[in-house]
């Protein structure tokens, strides 16, 4: 079979039920071979049962999961040996120390790179020699991460992995994820966390209830929505007011701010340069603007979003 | 706007697809390895106290018994109801190896029982409970490896055991045969209630009910035997004996006709067990039981929001459970003490010898049974009691006490539960059997006695919740285990102290012998006054330290 053609992670139709609970309702993710596609949806939306039936440890009513290329749950055993997974929530063996567990995790992946393990051992800054009891959740955490991040699995599948890590080690698990993404690994990274994402992800995948709300290159997502442009008009809004296609307008003096679909940024621009502007700041729907927009939130277009999303714009472009 | 996978090239249905033979065992080697690593000291504790039991016991037999006159003595008079119903039918007393069964062959069956219970549960259902089994299924691991590691492991404890007890039996100079016997109808016991253990671990999806439930399948054996051997006929128990497993391996008879063939029932039950548990397990999703979880209330009432309300809440399934349990175990033994009573021959100088100082062989018995009634109470109290520790392991109990309760009463609220639930059982039980016993004797005179009899044993109860909190209070992270093996000693000792040649200085410092089994012997004040001393000095200590240590998460 073709290796390279073959999606790292491909989903169709999911349906997971508990009881009554339907906890995936018809779930699509697709993940390319040397992808890092970023998972976000809120609590309870199905992320980690849509990983835990990537894994072969739970089982799905219906729909298709094929994890490179196999049958998650029939070829677990092969498929494990190429793949890596960091839970969220990680409990380890209380009387085993961090360096056993780390040790024995890997084992039953296939073998430790001995090198490669101390090397991230150092990096996240952890003791192995304690006992896994005397771990805050964060240490536990770096456990599965190091058993994870130092094996030489083709695709990761991380679900919430940097919850309680402080924000020095998410920086390290962030410049260890890049590395391995330009290794050419994939990467599943499911989170809420939209800084982390949008630093780490090309592509990402919303989803809400247990459904595909959205999915696409983080370009992509962007097109499709609003920009935010804030401008200083010496004349003030005017005319700009009675525009029907700009939305969230906001005036304060000669500051303008609204927004904008990006089918319109055009004619809308002519415009404003028209008016002979001072300052022009426009800005892409940030990652937790669109996430917040799927569910019915708002952000307002405020001077200290726009301020804030500059930064993002100049490491976005 | 919504941009889809575009569907899979060849689609997949999620239906239950065959694992291939061989994967589905991968790193079977590793973590069996890794299971032994983890329990290797339990596994040594259960060899040692299982097997030194049978050398200690035969030795005091020998001495007991020298010749065959007085071992042909024993036997004309062994043969019991209330051995019978207590430690299975005698038969073959005539001989060593006869009386090494009488004395010992139950409480190994039982023991046995529970170590394949409590040990397959704690690597298997715990392990997925706690999210430990998600991880190790992540990696190139069969789906069944790692539940057969754990079944091997708890399987080969008891081959080693009962293969020790055989080989034991020989070097103290028993009969080959017969010794092969016991050790092998004492493992079979341990392998059929490894089947049973895995079966409820699959049926639950907590392990705490897995425990459960095995155990009352435990417990239910032992009854459904235990009717049997009264009903015997002579020294053949009556057809009920086969719907027991326990009563599969006394068939074995090991040291009278030593029948081989029910071997194949016990592990047929356990393979048959473990393999029915097996495709459960290839059908369920890793964390889940059989039934989904149900949906409750969301909204705590007033009451629930109370840290008493909360205790109750918690225990609310083995207070009910372990309140029936002892309610029928009281009317079981007064139905055994009637049955009995007509039976008995008072001048049955063994008989005597066995039931301790009691006048009338009946009030012996009776006190023995009341002692058994008092032995459940006070297992249910020490298990609420663990709680406390259970709550402080698991992290739960920090954000409880990060609102306005104080610590001191957090706990001692959990303590009073696990103790006064504990004395309701105690008391209901007793009146029970006391009411049922009246019933068949018309004589009303008997309920007020035998609930004096159990009434007394609440300071002995008090004390073994008491070592649990001392030992939650010191010794945190052995506390459990600990205090269940104070409960069992106590319980073993008071049971059979006397066959140990034990002194009685020891003997009756052990929490349950220590109170007087009236109504055979009098009630005197100063043993249960000490015990209450005893207590109150355990919960003191127990709870100061508590307050003022560091709390640790397990
Ligand atoms: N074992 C289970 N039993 C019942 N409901 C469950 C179980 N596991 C998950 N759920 C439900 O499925 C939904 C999705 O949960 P989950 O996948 O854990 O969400 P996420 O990881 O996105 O926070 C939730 O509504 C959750 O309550
Ligand atoms: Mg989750």
């Amino acid at each position: 079979m073709n290796a390279a053609s073959t999606p790292a992670i491909e989903v169709a139709g999911l349906v997971k039920r508990f009881g009554a609970v339907t906890a995936l309702d018809g779930l699509d993710l697709r993940v390319e071979q040397g992808q890092v596609m970023g998972f976000l949806g809120p609590n309870g939306s199905g992320k980690s049962t849509t990983i835990r039936i990537l894994l072969g440890i739970a089982r799905a009513d219906a729909g298709a999961a094929r994890l490179l290329g196999g049958d998650p749950w029939r070829e677990a055993v092969e498929l494990h040996r190429r793949i890596a997974y960091v839970p969220g929530d990680v409990n380890l063996w209380p009387n085993l120390t961090g360096g056993q567990a780390i040790d024995i995790l890997s084992r039953l992946r296939g073998g430790v790179d001995r090198t490669r393990r101390d090397e991230l051992v150092e990096r996240f800054d952890l003791d192995p020699g304690k006992k896994a009891r005397t771990y805050s959740k964060g240490n536990r955490q770096k456990v599965a991460l190091v058993a994870a991040l130092a094996s030489d699995a083709e695709l990761l599948i991380l679900d919430e992995p940097t919850s309680g890590l402080d924000p020095l080690m998410e920086g390290v698990f962030t410049d260890v994820v890049r590395e391995l993404a330009h290794q050419g690994r994939s990467v599943l990274l499911s989170s809420h966390i939209f800084a982390e994402v949008e630093k780490l992800c090309d592509s990402v995948t919303i989803i809400r209830a247990g459904r595909t709300v959205e999915a696409g290159t983080l370009a992509d997502l962007r097109h499709l929505h609003r920009t935010s442009v804030s401008v200083v008009l010496p004349g003030g809004a005017g005319t700009l007011a009675r525009r029907a296609d700009l939305h969230d307008l906001a005036v304060d003096g000669e500051r303008v701010s609204f927004t904008v679909d990006d089918a319109e940024l055009g004619g809308v621009l002519a415009d404003l340069a028209a008016r002979s502007p001072r300052s022009l700041v426009s800005t892409p729907p940030s990652l937790e603007e669109l996430f917040l927009r799927h569910y019915g939130v708002e952000l307002p277009a405020t001077d200290d979003a726009a301020g804030a999303a500059v930064a993002s714009k100049a490491s976005a472009s | 706007m919504t941009a889809l996978a575009p569907a899979p090239s060849r689609p997949t249905p999620a239906t239950p697809g065959h694992t291939p033979p061989v994967a589905a065992f991968t790193a079977f080697p590793d973590l069996t390895r890794f299971v032994l690593r983890r329990n290797w000291l339990r596994l040594a504790i259960w060899v040692i106290v299982l097997v030194g039991m049978v050398a200690m016991v035969y030795e005091s037999q020998r001495v007991a018994f020298p010749t065959q006159e007085s071992r042909d003595a024993y036997a004309a008079v062994a043969n019991t109801p209330a051995v019978a119903a207590l430690t299975g039918l005698p038969y073959g007393a005539g001989t060593l190896g006869g009386i090494l069964n009488i004395k010992i062959w139950m409480t190994l069956a039982v023991s046995i029982g529970f170590a394949s219970i409590f040990l397959l549960t704690r690597n298997g259902r715990a392990e997925e409970e706690n999210g430990r089994t998600e991880l190790i299924r992540a990696g190139a691991v069969g789906h069944h490896a790692y539940s057969l590691a754990n079944q091997l492991v708890v399987g080969g404890l008891s081959v080693a055991i009962g293969l020790l007890i055989g080989l034991t039996c020989i070097g103290l100079g028993l009969p080959a045969e017969g010794s092969l016997a016991m050790g092998a109808s004492i493992a079979g016991v341990g392998i059929a209630f490894l089947g049973i253990a895995a079966l409820a671990g699959q049926l639950t999806s907590t392990s705490r009910a897995a425990n459960s439930l095995a155990s009352i399948v435990l417990g239910v054996s032992y009854l459904v035997r235990a009717i049997a051997d009264v009903q015997a006929e002579g020294d053949t128990p009556s057809p009920l004996s086969w719907a027991s497993p326990i009563g599969w391996a006394q068939n074995m008879r090991s040291f009278g006709e030593n029948v081989w063939w029910p071997l194949l029932l016990l592990v047929g039950l356990g393979i048959g067990g473990c393999l029915v548990a097996g495709v459960i397990e290839s059908r369920r999703d890793v964390g889940a039981g059989v039934l989904p979880d149900r949906p409750g209330p969301a909204r705590a009432t007033g009451s629930l929001a109370s840290v008493l309300g909360l205790a109750v809440r918690l225990e609310r399934g083995p207070m009910i459970g372990w309140l029936l349990g002892g309610l029928a175990g009281g009317l079981f033994y007064g139905g055994v003490a009637s049955a009995m009573s007509d039976l008995l021959d008072s001048g049955n100088a063994y008989a005597k010898a066995f039931m301790g100082q009691a006048d009338s062989v009946l009030d012996g018995i009776v006190g023995l049974f009341v002692m058994a009634t008092a032995m459940v109470a006070a297992a249910f109290a020490v298990q609420s009691a663990t709680s406390v520790r259970l709550e402080e392991a698991s992290g739960r109990l920090e954000p409880q006490l990060a609102g306005a309760v104080s610590r001191t009463r957090w706990a001692l609220t959990h303590y009073l539960v696990a103790a006064g639930w504990g004395i309701v059982i105690l008391v209901a039980s007793g009146l029970v059997f006391g009411l049922a016993f009246a019933a068949s004797q018309s004589d009303p005179d008997q309920v007020p006695r035998i609930l004096a009899a159990s009434t007394a044993y609440i300071p002995s109860l008090l004390v073994l919740v008491g070592v649990t909190v001392l030992l939650t209070g010191w010794l945190p992270h052995q506390a459990i285990l600990v205090s269940w093996i104070v409960y069992g000693a106590s319980v073993i000792i008071a049971m059979f102290g006397p066959l140990f040649s034990l002194p009685d200085e020891v003997i009756d410092a052990t929490p349950l012998a220590a109170t007087p089994r009236v109504p055979g012997v009098e009630l005197q004040a100063m043993p249960l006054v000490v015990l209450s001393l005893v207590a109150l000095a355990f919960w003191a200590l127990g709870l100061l330290r508590f307050r003022a240590r560091d709390l640790t998460q397990a």
